[in-house]
């Protein structure tokens, strides 16, 4: 196969002979494996290489310099905002919240970040990653309003490759609702891989929701590790349609007795998009609870793929665990890959996972249609009620009705 | 107003109805008795649109083919079918959709569609009437509805979007004896000398309550005898065996 990447650590300035020296050992791990495939155990139903290799005739990296992107921030519910350009920290605003609560810094490449030493992608991230940021929460700071972070791409990104890390703290007994906003409609491929390394201590909460406003060709790649102390609670909420691919990929550390996790995920694909999410659930500590529910709609020639795994260590007594996904396949060019894993070492614990595709029920159209509506509407309906059901779990206000709205959108087209 | 000629309709390469006749004229309630696998809920479908038959004959509603028109075409002009197992539907509020269907069948007929408010206001009276509790409409559709709740849902459908014909599919199965008066009720109170009513039922109990003006037995796939009301209460004593 056709050489269709060329990354060059000395695009990166200002680098110490240490870091670069570093950076190449990790640059000649990623150049030894190369892009995933199906031979990857993690990616059992994608050839990304291959992918890539199809869309891209020669990925680069760069050094961006910092600009200025005039915001369009969202109107419908107050909120703080970070907003990255291209993986850079460009501006911030906390007005709801006292200052001396929050940390926010451009990523500390002195940190040590945690990944997955069989992951070529972390080990391409740790070669070229340059932007990124660190946001702390202090101890019993619970954040008043959401914060969103805006990212942005710019339009010179056409065959090139942004890396970046992040990190997020919370400390003992503080809370945050996190968004993650992409509105860009950019119609060149390039491709965004990052890290991100998530601390929950104890008593704390994180949301963290993924959703987007337009369509764009962005190849996206999240890995994201993270550690629970105890009586902590993770919640995600996935509604990232409209990229041209996007892999997910969520590690939960339960290192503590009482904690709680919940990934919901409602995707709306068509054309050739393919969206994949990747869990790996570690109960390493008992009582702790974690749950999945996972739905994709599939048009066209889209592909969903749901790989999640939930293991439970011999001392992870009274763990209580579940996963179901389900996908609905509207045409016959469309494909969803399920591989739900359990791997239990303890023996009184509440596990259990299941997953169905099939395509949508005509009875409930033709019923649809019987009062009026016409056939195109009823399948939103349809399509509606099975992908908002995922937010059930949400606390009714004006961001779940911004969710809501969002999710009608990216099913009705943009 | 309908006019059924020589209805022949086969799903599945099995031959259901077989030259069936009926004309419903406004102002009429129309009832079609027989006994299982006679062909009564087919009629339904066949009336409703539903995709999957075969049919030959011709179906004429105010002077067009209902050959031509879909399943929602039909729902805007003014024909209702009333389900004998209405669908449960997860995720769809029932208050949205009762406001997008009123509001699809509105603006088919080129009127003003309602607002929220509008709306709500309009839905609280016709519930209050049917004794629907408010709460339901905030729920899922039909979903964790007992058999009355979803007929009565049915009711308050048919009362919103104000059929010319309506069609009732077994309305009275699974309903106990006060839910079969207030669908009863329901009904009366919306007839009217402009529309007309097809009551599809094995039972002669719903009858009890919605008096028909003409009563038709069907069987294999045809109508073998029409009468009156009486000839309905003749077939409670005497069963369909001694007519077909």
């Amino acid at each position: 196969m056709k050489q269709f990447y060329d990354f060059k650590i000395e695009k990166i300035k200002n680098l110490s002979s240490k870091d670069k020296n570093l950076r190449k050992k990790n640059l000649e791990v990623f150049n030894k494996n190369g892009f995933p495939n199906k031979k990857d155990e993690d990616w059992k139903f994608t050839d990304l290489n291959k992918i890539l290799s199809q869309n891209f005739k020669n990925i680069v990296n760069k050094d961006f310099s910092l600009k200025n992107k005039k915001l369009e921030l969202i109107k419908e519910f107050e909120h703080n905002y970070i907003s990255l350009l291209n993986g850079k920290l460009i501006s911030s605003n906390f007005s709801y919240e006292e200052k001396n609560k929050i940390s926010l810094e451009n990523y500390n490449y002195n940190n040590k970040i945690i990944f997955d030493k069989k992951n070529s992608l972390n080990f391409l991230n740790d070669a070229l990653a340059t932007g990124g940021f660190s946001l702390e929460i202090s101890k019993n700071y619970k954040l008043n309003k959401p914060l969103v972070i805006y990212n942005h791409f710019s339009n010179s990104l056409k065959e090139t490759i942004v890396n970046y890390k992040n990190l997020i703290i919370l400390n003992e007994n503080s809370k945050l609702n996190l968004i993650n906003y992409v509105n860009e409609s950019i119609q060149e491929n390039f491709m965004v891989n990052t890290i991100e390394n998530i601390k929950i201590k104890k008593n704390s909460s994180l949301s963290n929701i993924f959703i987007n406003n337009s369509k764009c060709n962005g190849y996206f790649y999240k890995y994201i590790q993270s550690n629970l102390e105890k009586n902590s609670n993770f919640e995600n909420y996935l509604f990232s349609s409209g990229l041209k691919f996007n892999k997910i990929d969520i590690v939960v550390n339960f290192n503590e007795e009482h904690s709680k996790s919940s990934i919901f995920s409602a995707l709306n694909l068509n054309n050739n998009e393919h969206q994949e999410i990747k869990t790996r659930i570690n109960h390493n500590s008992p009582h702790c609870q974690s749950f999945q529910k996972i739905k994709d709609v599939l048009s066209d020639e889209s592909k969903g793929v749901y790989q999640g795994k939930i293991f439970v260590k011999n001392n992870a007594q009274k763990t209580d665990a579940y996963q179901l996904s389900r996908a609905l396949i509207l045409d016959g060019n469309a494909e969803f890959d399920a591989k739900p894993e359990l791997e239990i070492y303890a023996d009184d614990v509440k596990c259990s996972h299941g997953s169905t595709s099939g395509s949508i029920d005509l009875n409930s159209i033709h019923y649809l249609k019987t009062r009026g509506i016409p056939e195109k509407e009823a399948y939103k309906m349809l399509i509606n009620g099975f992908l908002i059901e995922t937010l059930e779990k949400l606390a009714e206000g004006k961001l779940k009705n911004f969710l809501i709205k969002k999710l009608e959108r990216q099913i009705n087209g943009y | 107003m309908l006019h059924i000629k020589n209805l022949e309709a086969t799903i599945d390469k099995k031959h259901i109805l077989k030259g069936l006749n009926l004309s419903i004229k406004p102002g009429e309630v129309h009832a079609i008795m027989g006994p299982n696998g006679s062909g009564k809920s087919t009629l339904a479908n066949v009336l409703s649109g539903k995709t999957g038959y075969e049919t030959k004959g011709q179906i004429q509603y105010n002077g067009e083919s209902l050959n031509d028109l879909s399943t929602e075409e039909r729902a805007q002009k003014g024909i209702f079918l009333a389900f004998q197992y209405p669908l449960e539907i997860p995720g769809v509020n029932t208050n949205i959709f009762l406001r997008t269907s009123l509001n699809s069948v509105l603006k088919a007929k080129g009127e003003k569609e309602l607002d929220t408010l509008t709306f709500l206001k309009l839905i609280k009276e016709k519930a209050a009437e049917l004794g629907i509790d408010e709460k339901f409409l905030s729920r899922q559709l039909n979903v964790g509805f007992s058999g009355g709740e979803k007929k009565k849902n049915e009711i308050l459908q048919m009362k919103l979007l104000q059929p010319k014909l309506s069609i009732l599919d077994e309305t009275d199965s699974g309903l106990d004896i006060d839910a079969l008066r207030i669908v009863a009720d329901g009904v009366n109170s919306y007839k009217n000398t402009e529309n007309a009513f097809l009551i599809i039922t094995h039972y002669q109990r719903l009858l009890d309550y919605i008096k028909p003006d003409y009563v038709h037995v069907l069987s294999n796939g045809k109508i073998v005898k029409t009468g009156s009301a009486d000839l309905g209460m003749q077939l409670e004593k005497t069963g369909y065996k001694n007519l077909i």
